[in-house]
């Protein structure tokens, strides 16, 4: 097991080495000068003088190469466009709400579903079952900015209960977005749960349990939902990544300084050190999230130990 | 049995959050509630106890160094937490602020500005000329690399200076920019420019304070470290979230300044600035979306201001080449119906380019026949029969912002009358800016473009058209229209430059015009506003919003 | 859905090799039928699923059809009648250019349910290719395809999205299905690669391959039949993700280009006009919530109907 988690560890560095390759390689691809921010042309002199400034005269493999060395000193560089900004300031600053954005919403999400999940696969095709996978579906089926448009509307709006519109600051602010955030995951969870549940529930050694005359909720609690867990952790790893880094919408509607808006943004304006930078950063996270996930997974369903290489 | 605990679960669970919710709502109020909230005024006239209001920047922005900053978020701070050595009055003309007096020599090519005694940065130091010196060559150098740069070409040596590779610190000497003492700065200018005094408001004339930015380097401008001599001070900077801003007590004239407060939020989505305005958390928001309008002006809260900015298409004149096909495009666009049905606005619709509002406007306007208010559809369809091989397969080029679509597709339907196909591209701010380059990428027929007027002179509008300028992306070229605009920036007389902007105009639109854009409407700005500063507040046709003057009323 | 365990056990989709009477290949082809009407049955027994592909089949046939029928041009602008909420002449109502909703919500049903089938096909093909590459020849090839997998896993959906779509140009129809399968792909191949994996262990696979079939027998009689209903489930899920990733793009601005609508466009088109005219973001978002239950319904029926007890994990 141990060799496994080295052996994974160590190529992480080449994958990485890919990321930085591949995004430096698309982002080269799509026309765009990342100094001209408005209808004004830049003078040929001060464009000559921003390319000298930030290195994007020199030949791209040195620009490059230039760059690995920066990731691996950890500094990423200055901002093109925030010209008073490094990247590392950018990190430091905004990852940590998408962090907690990201958390509290994959928190709603799998406590939520998992509570779903179990209640409709207890009671599998009953009115309640039908009735609890509907709902937390449609908070699945709608597209998010109609949602958040929506809790905005209704709940700091119309009725008078004390959240805000909008913003990241007292904790008020921050159960609208992390609602609106994690309806999606939730949905997904309660009906990963439900079907193990129902999966499990009819194997043969649950019935075996009984027969013995285990006690039901022993039954439920040991085995039955621990297996369901597996899936819902399986997809918790890209979940969780893509909570944290796909986050735009909810982060553009509801005025959150996240790094998802600093992404979007930044892709559109070139800015190219902002873009390297979160990248490399939110690359490294998801690949170590994927890791935990298939270490984990190893654990739970030693079945798949062999296919996991 | 199990599935009865997990309800009961699920039930507290809800039960308690509802509890919290209600619970916790009533005490906890956003931070920097304004006076106005909720009460409705008549804006009688007295002031109110509570000076704070909240405002909405819209983006966060991408720079408060005046030598960098190059948009209007950044500007709009800036002009309320420094002190400019000109302020422009509703008349667009240059007041004394830092620089209480100035002369302009004979020949027009020397300006020279006495500045007040009593600036003062919020260290204390005095502010004087040398900051001045200090600041302008500091964004004229080439290590700066300043958007803005271009500003100061006016000035002698300024080109070389910024345009210079190795060895520049000669340069820098060269540069007409001079502090002959603590009082007095003088400028040498290339030629007579008669708006420079008015152009010196901008942002990017500012001055800066040389040890803070010598000690912080890029990092000068976090709230922790700045140090600024204007009426506001910036009180703290939550990157992408909000700038809160308080009075500077210190400040030369800090008595006429009512406002002891301004908290800033950035909301970028439109829909939700909205929100957060009617449900009380801002008092100012400018950021409306178009579909909402219509509702909003039926509120009090609406108030409308004009701005100095065209917006217009432009034709790529290699591709669609026949001027008659030109005149019939933009003759088939019905303005006022774009007006009222898409962009809700209240804009102006366009009689010739340089918007209404600038000085000299009805001397300079065309009141050109090929922008009829309505639209002449008739007409349109006679000219293009007159055209020999009309391009009928147009592609037309937006960028990606809001509202741009909706007018696209107003147009679109409009053409087709005149038989021709219009395919609607977007593209991204930067991608679409690379496609018009100039030059403009072939595939690219017409474009959607806007230009908002940095300085109060039409020539800021006109020089657009010249051959080399770096904003024609129209392909058009003029030669007459290249000397009539270099003619006008060496002529000081007003009336005698506004008669040669008429004539740049009519060579664009007249009735025998080269036709390569077709404005649409001229901009305004539509704000939501607290009725307890709505005699005060207002955004000036550039786009600033001057604080200094902004009171809250009962 | 749960299996009556009463029900006598079915034989696996792969009825081939392992069959529980023992007998080869020549009773397969009538075996094989008899499972998929049995699935069929089991199918139409689960009352949430078959209902939700009546509404799916009716949706088809409402965004066929009704652009054929409709008295009104989508794209025909008409500033009187802007806005209207629903009534009898528009049963939709009318969007701010006074267009009718109904033809324009059918129309921007084929639109976006050609770029969910199209995109989802486009990932189930690289996914599955990429996927029973590296499961099926293993060892070196298997460890670098993966490798390269997560470093593909690592670049974030939406500026991706954004790149890609740029490198274009212009945002179209073929634009969007790019985009969209392009990054969405990847967690199909890992799938897949499993299920190869795991299949290949399998003993009748084993066994076929010492009795000496070739392998694309192997694959074509075994591996394929046995993953086809896997398959057909996929389509299913993956296309709510799709449709909705159509849906950010236009909340950006890089939606399909006007004067066409797809469902996504026209619900970010008409957000901001919820407090007037909230019909307007109604009707595309409940096209698309419809769509995506059914195809949620339809697919769990379909998993339950093609009896996960024999599929190996």
């Amino acid at each position: 097991m141990t060799k496994l988690i080295i052996r994974r560890l160590i190529w992480t560095i080449p994958v990485i080495l890919l990321v930085i390759f591949m995004t430096f390689i698309l982002m080269r691809q799509i026309a765009g000068n990342p100094f001209r921010t408005s209808e004004r042309a830049i003078p040929v002199e001060i464009q000559r003088n921003l390319e000298r400034k930030f290195g994007l005269d020199k030949p791209w493999y040195e620009q490059y190469w230039q760059y690995v060395q920066n990731v691996a000193t950890f500094d990423l560089g200055p901002s093109l466009v925030l010209r008073n900004r490094d990247v590392n300031d950018i990190v430091k600053e905004h990852f940590k709400v998408s962090l907690e954005l990201g958390a509290l919403s994959f928190l709603f999400a799998f406590f939520f579903g998992v509570l779903i999940g179990a209640l409709s696969g207890l009671r599998a095709n009953s009115w309640v079952d039908y009735t609890a996978m509907f709902v937390s579906n449609v908070g699945y089926a709608l597209p998010s900015f109609l949602v958040a448009t929506l809790l905005i509307y209704f709940f700091a709006l119309q009725w008078d209960v004390g959240l805000p519109t909008s913003g990241w600051d007292t904790w008020q602010s921050k159960i609208l977005p992390v609602i609106a955030l994690g309806l999606a995951p939730m949905a997904a969870f309660a009906r990963l749960v439900r079907g193990t549940m129902l999966e499990t529930l009819q194997q043969d050694y649950i019935r075996t349990a009984r027969a013995k005359g285990l006690r039901w909720r022993r039954v439920v609690g040991l085995h039955v939902l621990r297996n369901s867990m597996i899936p819902v952790i399986t997809a918790a790893g890209p979940t969780l990544g893509f909570l944290i880094t796909g986050s735009f919408v909810i982060e553009q509607i509801f005025a959150i300084p996240g790094i998802g808006r600093y992404y979007v943004t930044a892709v559109t304006a070139r800015d190219y050190s902002v873009v390297m930078g979160l990248t490399v950063l939110l690359a490294i996270i998801v690949i170590l999230a994927n890791m935990v996930v298939d270490i984990l997974y190893g654990f739970l369903d030693p079945r798949t130990r062999d296919a996991r290489t | 049995m199990r599935t009865k605990t997990l309800w009961l679960w699920l039930a507290l669970l809800v039960t308690g959050l509802a509890l919290v919710a209600a619970g916790c709502g009533g005490d906890d109020d956003e931070g920097g509630d304004a006076a106005g909230t909720g009460a409705t005024t008549d804006g009688g006239g007295t002031k109110a106890a509570n000076q704070e209001i909240t405002i909405n920047w819209g983006t966060e922005p991408p720079s408060l160094d005046p030598g960098l900053a190059s948009d209007t978020t950044s500007a709009a701070i800036l002009l309320n937490i420094m002190d400019p050595l000109v302020l422009l009055d509703e008349d667009n003309q240059p007041q004394p602020s830092l620089a209480e007096s100035w002369d302009i020599s004979e020949d027009g090519k020397t300006v020279t500005y006495h500045l007040r005694s009593d600036g003062k940065w919020t260290n204390g130091d005095p502010v004087t000329a040398e900051d001045f010196e200090y600041s302008w060559k500091r964004t004229i150098s080439p290590d700066l690399a300043a958007d803005y740069a271009y500003q100061f070409y006016g000035i002698v040596g300024a080109q070389e200076y910024n345009g210079c590779e190795k060895s520049c610190d000669a340069l820098a000497d060269k540069v007409g920019v001079n502090a002959v003492d603590d009082q007095t700065l003088e400028v040498k200018l290339t030629s007579a420019q008669p708006w420079f005094v008015q152009q010196s408001a901008h942002t990017s004339f500012l001055a800066v304070h040389k040890a803070t930015v010598e000690q912080f380097g890029s990092k000068w401008t976090e709230a922790a470290n700045i140090v600024t001599n204007g009426p506001f001070k910036l009180e703290s900077w939550q990157h992408n979230n909000s700038i809160d801003l308080v009075k500077n007590e210190e400040w030369r004239d800090a008595d006429s300044i009512s406002l002891t407060r301004v908290n800033g939020r950035m909301i970028e989505d439109a829909t939700t600035s909205v929100q957060a305005y009617e449900a009380g958390e801002i008092d100012v928001n400018p950021n409306l979306p178009t579909e909402e309008i219509a509702r909003i002006k039926e509120t009090d809260d609406y108030e409308k201001y004009t701005s100095l900015g065209t917006y217009y298409y432009g034709f790529n004149m290699k591709n669609i080449t026949d001027v008659n096909q030109r005149r019939a495009m933009s003759l088939a666009i019905n303005r006022r119906e774009i007006i009222d049905n898409v962009a809700q606005e209240d804009q102006l619709p366009t009689t010739g380019f340089t918007p209404e509002g600038m000085p000299g406007f009805d001397a300079i306007n065309p009141e050109s026949k090929w922008l009829p208010e309505n639209g002449d559809m008739e007409q349109a369809k006679q000219l293009m029969e007159q055209v020999q091989n009309p391009k009928t397969n147009i592609t037309l080029l937006l960028n990606d912002a809001p509202g741009h679509r909706d007018i696209a597709v107003a147009v679109q339907a409009a053409w087709e009358e005149l038989g021709i196909k219009t395919t609607i591209k977007t593209q991204e701010w930067a991608q679409f800016l690379e496609f018009i380059g100039p030059p403009p990428d072939k595939s690219v027929d017409v474009f959607r473009f806007g230009w908002i007027g940095d300085y109060v002179d039409a020539i800021n509008f006109l020089e657009l058209w010249t051959c080399e300028s770096g904003n024609n992306s129209t392909n058009y070229c003029n030669e007459e229209l290249d000397r009539l605009v270099d003619k006008a920036r060496a002529t000081a007389d007003n009336d005698a430059r506004y008669e040669l902007y008429a004539q740049i105009e009519q060579i664009m639109l007249g009735d025998d015009g080269d036709m390569p854009i077709a404005p649409i409407y001229w901009y305004t700005s539509s704000y939501q506003e607290r009725d307890s500063i709505r005699e005060t507040f207002s955004e000036s046709l550039l786009g600033q919003v001057d604080l200094r003057g902004v009171e809250v009323r009962e | 859905m749960i299996i009556d365990p009463r029900e006598a056990p079915t034989p696996t989709i792969a009825g081939d090799v392992v069959s529980p009477d023992g007998t080869g290949s020549a009773g397969a082809p009538l075996r094989q039928s008899n499972l998929w009407r049995d699935a069929w049955r089991r199918y139409i027994r689960n009352r949430a699923a078959l209902a939700a592909g009546v509404v799916f089949i009716l949706m088809l046939l409402f965004v066929i059809v009704w652009p054929i029928i409709s008295p009104y041009d989508p794209n025909e602008i008409d500033f009187s009648a802007r806005s209207q909420p629903p009534s009898l002449e528009h049963p939709f109502g009318t969007d701010t250019f006074g267009r009718d909703l109904m033809t324009r919500a059918a129309v921007g049903g084929r639109v976006s349910i050609g770029i969910g089938f199209a995109a989802t096909i486009a990932i189930l093909l690289i996914g599955v290719t990429y996927g029973s590459i590296s499961g099926f020849v293993g060892g070196r090839l298997d460890n670098g395809m993966m490798r390269v997998l997560d470093a593909l896993y690592g670049l974030p959906y939406l500026p991706f999205a954004i790149i890609v779509t740029q490198i274009f140009g212009n945002v179209t129809f073929w634009t969007m299905v790019v985009a969209l399968s392009i990054v969405s792909w990847f967690t199909t191949a890992r799938i897949v690669r499993g299920q190869v994996i795991t299949l290949k262990e399998n003993d009748y696979i084993r066994a076929a391959r010492a009795v000496g079939a070739r392998w694309h027998r192997v694959l074509g009689r075994h591996v394929l039949p046995n993953t086809l209903g896997v398959l057909i489930i996929a389509i299913f899920l993956e296309l709510p993700g799709v449709i909705l990733g159509e849906a950010i793009l236009s909340f950006i601005g890089l939606g399909i280009s006007p004067p066409d609508a797809s469902w996504g466009q026209m619900a970010n088109e008409g957000r901001a006009a919820y407090r007037t005219s909230p019909h307007i973001i109604a009707v595309p978002s409940i096209m698309i919530a419809t769509l995506i239950l059914s195809a949620n319904f339809i697919a769990d029926g379909l998993r339950d109907a093609l009896d996960p007890r024999t599929r190996e994990t």
